[in-house]
């Protein structure tokens, strides 16, 4: 059973199916969802398998419910408000007891979409029928958009994607060298990693002063209409184009899903998830929560969950299955060259991010599979220049601790910051 | 039951990419296709490390790391309301340029098979796609096996990979109306005959007209249609709102309806055809390129590829937009050109959208996939010519305007990801098959502005009767390169998009 660190001192109540449930007022939906000790928030799209939130980054698809009356929004990026009319979706009768999970348990390996019925006459209609009327995850809006205010065109000198670690710290060093930025930050506050993450002895956390720090804004791509590459960016609401002379990608990357039979099941969550619900909500997820996978992040994510009144169990074994129906009781992983099952009732998977290369691919950068890490990375030269006008810096460009990250920032910052200087006759 | 998922958002398992790989797709490309990892809600964000990791585990010889490459992202990052990008604003005069990524995203040779290519060949056919695989498979089955295929990419690689899946018989010839239809039919009964689900489901097209002179083109099609077996039927704006109750009709002066045609998933022809042409003894070449022609006394002797030469009688050019490339390896100017056609899908929803809906004023198109996507673009009518397959923000806004005007209830809806491809536009919107004057035994099957994909089962089958059984066909008579010197124009105008 999840806890909450502290007692709720602002509460907000919302519906979820129909049920008040009472959070904190900063919670998301999902982090209210598990902090009120709920497992099955969505069902999967082909075997109803229960599902749980957990990237908690809207990196993955497992929090996906319908938010007063919009399908598909992802829970944990939805601050709750009073009254909010949360559903789950893509169930019958309900997402807690789903009749078409039996799908699940007919095709117990997996469905192979390409040979079912194929060819078979009259049973193919109806498979065909049969599955039409199972695709798809929520049903249409109920409502038209609101209305829209047209995007505000913008022209920075440098635009940065990301405020962790090292986009931060490059902010700073272009702060003191005089050259203007907007640093775009997804996330409701700055910091990233230094804010959720549970590596010991980081760096603290030094946000700039002024509006060149732009918090809760989402950059969605980086186009090149007409040659010109530009960011958009949705901020309140609003969406920005951003032309930019320069560009610094420090957008980190997301959890990395490792494979092992049912890594799906509710109370599974990424390592940084868990770090993320205990220091940013004070919502401990489990009472024996096992830390598997990457042992430097479970060591420190296990100290976390300790510090934080729940017990760590498995801490660094390498997971080899989960346990569970409805959601995770067990962990088999190896240790010390053994196998061990071990009773949860959560389970925290570490592992280094995979970075979040997309931006960089359109930007121009080059991606290349890294067979250390065994990640795709974004290759960049010793100050972190990609490709023409682009520079990335941190775990966009592999695996590296905070501190390493916040060099690789200050670094990319200096070159650009010569390179502004030198084209600025 | 327990499994080990590789991709949560489409449920993909470790033994269904086991399954993939077993079949032969095992680059990263091919494996997102056959098995739709990637293609969720996260578009890879989740699983393509996973898929990765596993296919370097699993793949013998393992795979290197210049071979494992990420599948090409496509835009927007984050699902991104369609509200949003209908908001901006954009200028119809100006011609689109540019665009996110502008290559094809494949890495020179990195998945190159080892070991060269079959020495000789009856027939060579260039080009992977709908075209060439439906022609190697239909010659197959009259008998004719010595064939070789070649694909400078993965299998959907090219156009046919790109395409909205629309299939239709409402056209404005007499010759495109025949073979749509016999076409539709094929795909019918696709799975059938090839044993591999197409998910073909009949909701029907419903065509708006916003102008005179549209209402006058579709009543003008519609009997035509009637005079061909076609069922369509003009309706009022109310008549078209009780077919899909969610559309806005504001401007709408009638509407074509033919509950007749259809929407395919585009996929699974490209590996039906190939799997059955191969099981017949065709041999198919991907991420093979086409470097040259030999050529003597008037005839093509041998392709040359980039991993080795082929001595052959006959070569079928079935490249799509790019056969003009290849063609002028052999000296031989075509007149088509790559025009971009950009497109996108949404997340996916409940089904609640019948038929294929498209604002022929427009260029507008969506319909509701099999798996519950609002799939559609909209023809740019600025698009200059040029091979670009890059993605716009314009497009997106202009698409967005368009739908939401048509269907508002699709303002918070999120568009997942939008790609391009090429139509190829020939100078009388018509095809050009048949023989090269001056080079007999280089044949084309190229030419069909963005309606290739529905026309390939029709147009193979006669081509292969045509080239199998030597009698005289009409379509390879008509429609040939050498129409275009003497000035036999044809025209076809119902090309939408």
């Amino acid at each position: 059973m999840s806890h909450r660190v502290r007692p709720i001192d602002r509460p907000v109540t919302f519906e979820l199916d129909g049920e008040s449930i009472t959070a904190q007022a900063d919670d998301t939906v999902a982090v209210a969802f598990v902090a009120a000790g709920r497992a099955t928030l969505s069902r999967s799209i082909k075997y109803h398998r229960p599902r749980g939130p957990f990237c908690f980054s809207g990196a993955c698809s497992q929090c996906l419910v319908r938010i007063d009356g919009a399908p598909n929004q992802y829970a944990c990026q939805t601050e709750v408000k009073p009254g909010m009319r949360v559903e789950r979706q893509n169930a019958f009768p309900d997402a807690s007891l789903d009749v078409l999970q039996a799908t699940d348990f007919v095709f117990a390996k997996w469905f192979n979409h390409h040979e079912f019925m194929a060819g078979v006459p009259l049973v193919e209609k109806v498979m065909l029928q049969v599955a039409r009327k199972l695709a798809g995850l929520g049903t249409l809006p109920e409502k038209a958009a609101p209305s829209r205010a047209s995007p505000i065109v913008e022209t920075v000198p440098v635009a940065i994607v990301g405020g962790g670690a090292a986009g931060l710290s490059a902010a700073r060093r272009l702060t003191e060298r005089g050259v203007g930025f907007s640093l775009f930050e997804r996330e409701r506050a700055c910091g990233g990693r230094l804010l959720i993450g549970s590596e010991e002895g980081a760096p603290a956390i030094v946000v700039p002063a002024g509006p060149s720090i732009r918090p809760g804004a989402t950059v969605v791509g980086v186009f090149a209409d007409d040659g010109k590459p530009f960011l958009v960016a949705l901020q309140n609401e609003r969406m920005h184009f951003v032309f930019y002379e320069r560009l610094l990608l420090t957008n980190g990357g997301q959890p990395t899903l490792l494979t092992f039979p049912n890594n799906d099941l509710p109370g599974i969550f990424a390592g940084r998830a868990v770090s993320r619900t205990i220091r940013q909500h004070g919502v401990v997820p489990g009472e024996r929560i096992a830390v598997v996978g990457e042992p430097d992040e479970a060591r420190s994510l296990a100290k976390l969950i300790v510090a934080s009144g729940s017990k760590a169990v498995a801490v660094g074994g390498v997971p080899e299955r989960a346990h569970g129906l409805r959601s995770v009781t067990a962990m088999t992983v190896t240790l010390g060259g053994t196998s061990e099952k071990h009773e949860c009732d959560a389970v925290a998977v570490c592992a280094p991010l995979s970075p979040a290369f997309e931006l960089a691919r359109a930007a121009g950068a080059r991606v290349g599979w890294d067979a250390r890490s065994r990640l795709f990375t974004v290759e960049a030269d010793a100050v972190g220049k990609a490709a023409a006008n682009v520079w990335a810096a941190g775990e966009l460009r592999g695996p590296m601790s905070a501190a390493a990250a916040t060099e690789q920032g200050l670094v990319a910052a200096e070159a650009i910051a010569t390179a502004v200087k030198g084209a600025t006759p | 039951m327990s499994k080990a998922l590789l991709c949560p958002c489409e449920d993909v398992t470790a033994s269904e990419v086991e399954h993939a790989i077993a079949k032969g797709y095992c680059d990263i490309e091919s494996v997102k296709r056959f098995t739709g990892f990637g293609t969720g809600m996260c578009q890879g964000k989740q699983c393509l490390t996973a898929v990765a990791r596993f296919l370097e585990d699993t793949t013998k010889p393992k795979p290197t790391a210049a071979q494992l490459m990420p599948f090409t992202p496509r835009p927007p990052l984050f699902p991104t309301e369609l509200s949003q990008w209908a908001a901006a604003s954009f200028d119809p005069m100006v011609a689109p340029a540019g665009g996110v990524p502008q290559s094809l995203g494949l890495t020179e040779n990195a998945l190159k098979p080892e070991g060269p290519v079959p020495t000789k060949a009856k027939i060579v056919i260039i080009g992977g796609g709908i075209m060439g695989l439906a022609l190697a498979w239909n010659l197959a089955e009259r008998g004719e096996t010595d064939i070789v295929v070649l694909e400078r990419g993965y299998l959907l690689a090219g156009a046919s990979g790109r395409n909205g899946g629309g299939v239709r018989m409402q056209w404005g010839t007499p010759t495109l109306i025949e073979l749509a239809r016999r076409s539709i039919d094929l795909m019918d009964r696709f799975a059938r005959d090839l044993g591999i689900n197409v998910w073909f489901r009949r909701g029907g097209y419903l065509f708006l007209a916003k102008s005179d002179e549209v209402v006058a083109k579709i009543e003008r099609a519609a009997k035509l249609h009637n005079a061909h077996g076609v069922p369509t039927q003009i309706l009022t704006a109310d008549g078209a709102r009780d077919i899909v109750p969610h559309l806005t009709m504001t401007g709408v002066k009638a509407a074509a309806w033919n509950p007749r045609d259809a929407v395919i998933f585009p996929w699974p022809f490209l590996w039906g055809y190939a799997h059955a042409a191969q099981k017949k003894g065709v041999k198919v070449e991907t991420f093979t390129k086409v470097i040259g022609f030999e050529q003597s006394d008037g005839r093509l002797k041998k392709v040359i590829t980039d991993r080795g030469d082929i001595a052959c009688e006959t070569v079928v050019l079935a490249a799509g937009a790019w056969s003009p490339q290849v063609a002028s390896l052999a000296g031989i100017d075509l007149p088509n050109e790559p025009h971009r056609h950009e497109i996108c899908s949404t997340e996916p929803l409940k089904p609640f959208l019948g038929p294929l809906v498209s604002v022929l004023d427009s260029g507008l198109y969506f319909s509701q996939s099999m798996r519950g996507e609002i799939v559609g673009g909209m023809g740019d009518p600025r698009e200059p010519a040029g091979m670009n397959l890059g993605s716009t923000q314009r497009f997106l806004t202009r698409y967005s305007q368009a739908l939401t005007e048509q269907l508002p209830q699709l303002g918070r809806v999120k568009i997942l990801r939008q790609w391009s491809g090429p139509y190829d536009v020939t100078p009388d919107n018509s095809p050009i098959l048949g023989r090269t004057p001056g080079l007999p035994n280089l044949l084309h099957l190229s030419g069909f502005v963005g309606h290739g994909f529905m026309m390939a089962p029709a147009v193979a089958e006669r081509m292969a009767a045509w080239m199998a059984t030597g009698e005289s066909d009409e379509l390879f008579e008509r429609f040939t390169l050498g129409r275009f010197a003497e000035g036999r124009m044809e025209r076809e105008d119902m090309i939408i998009g």
